[in-house]
C-alpha cells in the first residue's frame, strides 16, 4: 500500500530560505544548525572552565624537567629538539636510500634521453662536423669550392602537414626538458653524495677561500690522507 | 526451448567492435589525391610493432589526412628521412617486421595501399649514419651496389647497408670476432644479400673464394694498420675506379698526437696505396675524434684539356 503512495507524485518539500532583505546575515540557521553550534560552544566553554579551575588550584612548587627543556616561541609551544631522534646509523641509511632513489631516477632519465636521441637527429640543423675536400691541383680545388655549398641542402620539407611539424617540435621539446632534468638531478646527486661523505668518519676540513685552487661558489672539503691497510 | 541468449548477443557485439577497430580514420578525412609532391610517401607510423599497425591502417587510399609520419628520400639513394614524432634517418627494411638491434621501425602506407616499413638508423651506433648526417657528399653505397664491409661487428650497420643496396646488391661482411660474428650470422640468415665472413681482414686470401669484385669497400676496423688492411682488401676485391669509405678513430691509431694530425697521416698512407681521397668529415656530435674519409681507388687519369 505504501509503495503505491510513493508512486504518486507529491509536492516537493521546500525549506524556508533567508529572506532577500536579511541576505547579509548569511544562510538562515535552522534548529539542527543551532544544536551543532551550541554544542561546540558549550564544549569550549567547559574546557576553558576546566583550565581555569586547574590554574586556580595550581601547586606553585610543582616542577617538571619538561618545563625547562621546552619553551614557547612567539606564543607557540615548541617541543623538545628532534635532532637526536635518529641515531647516526639510521640517518646514514636514510640518506643512502634517498641517494639511491635520485640515482635511479637519473639513470631512467638518461635512458629516456638515449632513446629519444636515437630517433631525433636534428636533420634541419647544419652539421657541426668539419668537412674537408681533397684536391690534386688548383683547378680542382676551385671546382670543388664552387660546387660545395649547394650540395648540402636536404630535400625540402615544405609540404609537411602542420600536425607532423608540431609532433616533431614536441619531441625536441621533450628531449630538451629531459636533458635539463638530468642536469638538475646530477647536481642534486652530487650534493647528496657530498653530504653523505661528510657524515662518514675520517678527518676533513672545509678549505678557506684562498686555499681553493679552482674557484667555485660551493664549499670545498679536504680529507686528511689516511693510510689504508 | 529458449534461444541461447549469450550467443546472439555476443555475435552482435563482436560485429560492432570490428567496426570500431577500423575506425576509418583516413576514410573520414577522405580526399586522398592532390596534396604534396609525387615523390613523397606518407602514411601512418605503425610505431614499434609491425603487428600493431596491421589493424589500424585499413582506410584504403585516403590515408593522407591521418598520416603520422612523412618519409622522403634523402640526397643519398636508398636512404630516407622520416618526419613525425621522430626526425630521423631511416632505411627501407628489407625484411619487414624484423628489427635487428631493437631499433624503432616505422611503417608507412603508400597511395596505392601497399605498406613499406622503415628502420631508424641510429647515428650513435653507426659511423656511416653519422657520416651521412655529417653531410658527406657521396657514400657510393647505393641500390644494387656490391659492398665489402670490413669490421662488421654485430651487423647493425651491415643491416642498414643491406637495406640500402637492396635485393640486387650484395654485402660481404667480414668480422674476426666469433662472439659478435654470431650475431652477424644470425642477422645474415634473414637477409639474403648479406654474406657473413668470420675471418681476419688482414688475410683477404683466406676469403678470396667467397668474395667477388666489389664496387665499394667500407672499412671500420679501428686498428693501427687499418690503411694497410684496406689496401690489401682493395687489391684483391675492389674494382678499378671503385670507391672506399673508411672510418678512422684517432685514438686507435695514435692517442698521443691530436686527432687532426692522425687523420692527415692516414690520408697520406691511403694516397700511397693508389687511393684517391675525395673528402673527409668528422663525426662530431656522434663520435669523438672520429673521421670518415671517402675516395676512389685506381681512378682513371683525368684528361688534360
Amino acid at each position: 500500500m505504501s509503495s503505491l503512495r510513493n508512486a504518486l507524485p507529491r509536492r516537493a518539500h521546500k525549506e524556508r530560505a533567508q529572506p532577500q532583505s536579511r541576505k547579509k546575515f548569511g544562510l538562515l540557521e535552522k534548529h539542527k544548525d543551532y544544536v551543532i553550534r551550541a554544542k561546540a560552544y558549550h564544549k569550549k566553554e567547559e574546557s576553558i572552565r576546566r583550565l581555569k579551575e586547574k590554574a586556580a588550584f595550581r601547586n606553585p612548587d610543582e616542577f617538571y624537567f619538561k618545563m625547562i627543556k621546552t619553551k614557547t616561541v612567539d606564543g607557540v609551544h615548541r617541543l623538545e629538539g628532534e635532532a637526536n631522534k635518529y641515531t647516526q646509523e639510521e640517518l646514514m641509511l636514510m640518506k643512502t636510500q634517498d641517494i639511491g632513489y635520485v640515482l635511479q631516477k637519473l639513470q631512467s632519465e638518461r635512458n629516456k634521453i638515449e632513446k629519444l636521441t636515437t630517433m631525433l637527429h636534428s636533420l634541419d640543423n647544419n652539421p657541426s662536423s668539419r668537412h674537408v675536400y681533397f684536391a690534386e691541383d688548383r683547378e680542382e680545388a676551385k671546382e670543388i669550392k664552387s660546387q660545395s655549398g649547394r650540395k648540402d641542402a636536404l630535400p625540402d620539407f615544405d609540404d609537411i602537414p602542420d600536425h607532423i611539424k608540431r609532433k616533431t617540435a614536441a619531441s625536441y621539446r621533450e628531449l630538451e626538458g629531459r636533458k635539463k632534468r638530468v642536469q638538475e638531478l646530477e647536481k642534486l646527486y652530487m650534493d647528496m653524495s657530498l653530504h653523505k661523505e661528510l657524515q662518514k668518519k675520517g678527518r676533513k676540513r672545509k678549505l678557506r677561500e684562498e686555499e681553493i685552487v679552482c674557484p667555485t661558489s660551493k664549499a670545498v672539503y679536504k680529507w686528511r690522507s689516511e693510510r689504508k691497510r | 526451448m529458449r534461444p541461447p541468449r549469450g550467443r546472439g548477443g555476443g555475435g552482435g557485439f563482436r560485429g560492432g567492435r570490428g567496426d570500431g577497430g577500423g575506425r576509418g580514420r583516413g576514410g573520414g578525412r577522405g580526399g586522398g589525391g592532390g596534396r604534396g609532391g609525387g615523390s613523397a610517401m606518407r602514411g601512418r607510423g605503425g610505431g614499434r610493432g609491425g603487428g600493431r599497425g596491421g589493424g589500424r591502417g585499413r582506410g584504403g587510399g585516403g590515408m593522407k589526412g591521418g598520416s603520422k609520419v612523412v618519409v622522403e628520400p634523402h640526397r643519398h639513394e636508398g636512404v630516407f628521412i622520416a618526419k613525425g614524432k621522430e626526425d630521423a634517418l631511416v632505411t627501407k627494411n628489407l625484411v619487414a617486421g624484423e628489427a635487428v638491434y631493437n631499433e624503432k621501425r616505422i611503417s608507412v602506407q603508400n597511395e596505392d595501399g601497399t605498406k613499406v616499413e622503415y628502420r631508424i638508423w641510429n647515428p650513435f651506433r653507426s659511423k656511416l649514419a653519422a657520416a651521412v648526417l655529417g653531410g658527406v657528399d657521396n657514400i657510393w653505397i647505393k641500390p644494387g651496389a656490391r659492398v665489402l664491409y670490413l669490421g662488421a661487428a654485430s651487423g647493425t650497420t651491415v643491416s642498414h647497408v643491406s637495406d640500402i643496396v637492396g635485393p640486387n646488391g650484395v654485402v660481404y661482411a667480414v668480422e674476426f670476432s666469433h662472439r659478435s660474428g654470431r650475431d652477424l650470422v644470425n642477422m645474415a640468415k634473414k637477409r639474403t644479400n648479406v654474406i657473413p665472413i668470420i675471418e681476419d681482414a688482414r688475410h683477404p686470401a683466406k676469403y678470396r673464394m667467397l668474395v667477388g669484385m666489389v664496387d665499394v669497400i667500407f672499412s671500420d676496423v679501428a686498428q693501427p694498420d687499418q690503411a694497410r688492411i684496406l689496401a690489401l682488401n682493395a687489391s684483391y676485391f675492389l674494382k678499378a675506379g671503385g670507391h672506399f669509405v673508411i672510418s678512422i678513430k684517432a685514438n686507435c691509431i695514435d692517442s698521443t698526437v691530436p686527432a687532426e694530425a692522425v687523420f692527415q697521416s692516414e690520408v697520406k698512407k691511403l694516397q700511397q696505396d693508389q687511393f684517391k681521397p675525395f673528402e673527409q668529415v668528422t663525426l662530431e656530435p656522434f663520435e669523438r675524434d672520429h673521421a670518415c674519409v671517402v675516395g676512389g681507388y685506381r681512378m682513371p687519369k683525368k684528361q688534360k684539356a
